[in-house]
């Protein structure tokens, strides 16, 4: 399927991902509000942007008690707003902490690829970012590392 | 020739062994008895649905055609009175017999009913099927007050579905806080006082001893002789297995079915997951009843995979439990009030004054649990907790004094929430 995929050290921490997310999403620029959101190390120069990677196994959509969270034809996993009730427990099942939360609407929000153009990607300009077809020759090895670590498969 | 799964309940259990069975066997026949009528409808949902934001259409998790779709029979309104292990048999009060090769017993919880005195002779509401919720409802439209006795996990979402309605609420809690199976003391302390900030009058180290008809009102009377009188009462002192028409059955019952790490009873193709099963716990060499929704689905779907005849070890329960009551988001994961031998993290979090972050080491430096008071923000961060806990990742200590460090923790700390 399609994802975006992330080059770490490319991210320059500008934070346009975020923007450009809660600009489209919220029509606002609140990066509270997105749903791509970068790790900072500024000692280290670290930065890492950290957004839903559309888990097989998603354990947000197996918890959630409304069936609110349901894998789309394309792969995607999305929060059908209408069916939340905004109980947090995909926040709390989420391995990498990157479902969010609307307070306004009162719903979980994850990232939705933008209806197949993604406004993070198109906004970041040193290139961190890409929406591309993740069934590559190097799956299998990020498979068998997130196997290793318990965590949901991608 | 192709299995026959019978399942005996309708909810999250039962439908993740559902899902668990199709995952490796397609052809087999798959009945779900039930004695509530009509498709699942979500538990989690039911205050939603007493405080007028939801329609009983929105509380379906599944619908009828779904049924059809996996070829799942669907029979309603059937309790079932008794298992004929050796027959292999399921035994319904309407007096059929319905015959299977593997059997799951999902019965999930009932509410226990307290000894206070004059209880049968008022109108009273538990919150947990949806006729509950209906009947909830409904009184709720006439009252102006209500009490709530028991101020656990479905008290307070009563209580906070009240609230929406503008209903005067007095809380009644035997422990000295509220929530006590999810908070711990200092959690506790600052959820009581934002549940009095907003004008409830919550008495916690009381106990109901007894209530009245007066007229069109109920009256209350506390242990200590204190007395109030209200419109409506709500009863929610726990849960317990629905286990008890196992008792001839020859499956071995503690407080729940008792079951290996396989969902197995010991009786041969006889197993149970959700609420009314008692399974391995996670953290410790115990067994464990959490009354959860996550567990539910964790153990019904590794049940279904084990009916089919495939092997899959489930790894113990962990209790884990979020809410958003009063505006504050509450979280709990594992054994977050501390043992003898583990140590308290207290992190302190960036941005918010109100929030209490606590992390629960244990004596070999194993992350075991963790509580959460404050916005939402902070339960994606318990979310990376959570994980690490099931990795059973050791406590690293924090970095730059203040970010916890565990495989993606470092990095989650450092996400600004703004
Ligand atoms: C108001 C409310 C709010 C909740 N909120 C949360 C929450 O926020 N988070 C959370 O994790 N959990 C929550 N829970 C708990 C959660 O709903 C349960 O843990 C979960 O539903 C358990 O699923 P289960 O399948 O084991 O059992 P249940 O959902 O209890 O289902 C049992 C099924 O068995 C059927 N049945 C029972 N006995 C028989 C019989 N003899 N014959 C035939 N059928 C029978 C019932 O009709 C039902 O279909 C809440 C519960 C309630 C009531
Ligand atoms: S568990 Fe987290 S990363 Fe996986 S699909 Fe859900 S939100 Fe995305
Ligand atoms: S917050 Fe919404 S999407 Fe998330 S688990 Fe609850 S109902 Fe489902």
């Amino acid at each position: 399927m399609k994802q975006i995929v992330v080059y770490q050290e490319k991210c320059t921490a500008c934070r346009e991902c975020e923007v450009s997310c809660s600009f489209s999403h919220e029509g606002a620029f609140v990066p509270a509000l997105s749903r791509i959101k970068v790790a900072d190390f500024y000692e280290e120069q670290f930065y890492q942007p950290m957004v839903c990677v559309h888990c097989a196994d998603a354990p947000c959509a197996a918890v959630c008690p409304t069936v609110a969270i349901q894998r789309q034809a394309d792969g995607q996993i999305k929060v059908i707003d209408d069916r939340c009730i905004g109980c947090k427990m995909c926040l709390l099942a989420c391995p990498f902490g990157v479902m969010g939360f609307s307070p306004d609407k009162g719903v979980a929000h994850n990232c939705d690829f933008c209806d197949g153009d993604p406004q993070c990607v198109q906004f970041c300009t040193p290139g961190a970012l890409e929406f591309k077809d993740v069934v590559s020759a190097a799956a299998p090895a990020k498979q068998k590392a997130a196997a290793a670590l318990g965590l949901p498969q991608t | 020739m192709s299995t026959k799964y019978v399942l005996i309940g309708n909810s999250a259990a039962a439908l993740a062994a559902v899902d668990g069975i199709r995952k490796f066997d397609k052809q087999g026949e798959i009945t779900i008895v039930n004695r509530e009528t009509g498709p699942a409808y979500s538990r989690v949902a039911l205050p939603y649905y007493v405080a007028g934001e939801m329609t009983l259409d929105d509380l379906l998790i599944r619908q009828k055609p779904d049924y059809q779709k996996i070829g799942v029979s669907l029979v309603e309104n059937e309790n079932v009175k008794a298992i004929n292990a050796s027959a292999k048999q399921v035994e319904l009060e309407s007096g059929k017999k319905v015959s299977y090769d593997k059997l799951l017993i999902a019965t999930g919880s009932e509410t226990i009913v307290p000894p206070i005195q004059g209880l049968s002779s008022i109108p009273h509401h538990y919150l947990w099927t949806l006729e509950d919720a209906i009947g909830m409802k409904k009184a709720a439209e006439r009252a102006k007050t209500a009490v709530v006795i028991g101020g656990g996990f479905i008290g307070m979402l009563a209580a906070e579905a009240l609230r929406k309605l503008k209903i005067k609420l007095t809380i009644v809690e035997m422990a000295p806080i509220l929530l006590p199976q999810l908070l711990d003391e200092g959690a506790g302390n600052l959820f009581l006082k934002a549940v009095r900030d907003e004008g409830v009058t919550v008495k916690t180290g009381a106990l109901v001893s007894a209530v009245a008809k007066k007229g069109d009102a109920i009256e209350v009377t506390l242990k200590s002789g204190e007395t109030f009188t209200v419109d409506m009462a709500v009863v929610a002192t726990g849960v317990r297995p629905h286990a008890a028409f196992l008792q001839s059955s020859g499956i071995t019952l503690n407080k729940g079915v008792l079951v290996n790490e396989y969902l197995q009873t010991n009786q041969a193709d006889v197993y149970a997951a959700g609420d009314v099963a008692e399974t391995k716990d996670f953290l410790s060499a115990d067994r464990s009843i959490y009354a959860i929704w996550p567990t539910a689905i964790d153990q019904g779907r590794a049940a279904g995979v084990n009916m089919t005849g495939k092997r899959q070890e489930y790894p113990g329960s962990l209790g884990m439990n979020v809410v958003e009551l009063f505006n504050v988001t509450l979280a709990q994961l594992g054994r977050f009030r501390e043992g003898p031998g583990d140590s308290v993290k207290m992190l302190s979090s960036k941005g918010s004054e109100e929030s209490y972050r606590k992390v629960v080491v244990d004596k070999n430096g194993t992350l075991v649990g963790a509580v959460y008071v404050g916005d939402e923000n902070g339960v994606a961060e318990m979310g990376v907790i959570h994980s690490a806990i099931k990795r059973r990742e050791k406590w690293q200590g924090f970095k730059d004094g203040r970010q916890p460090q565990f495989t993606y923790g470092a990095v989650m700390h450092n996400v600004p929430r703004y």
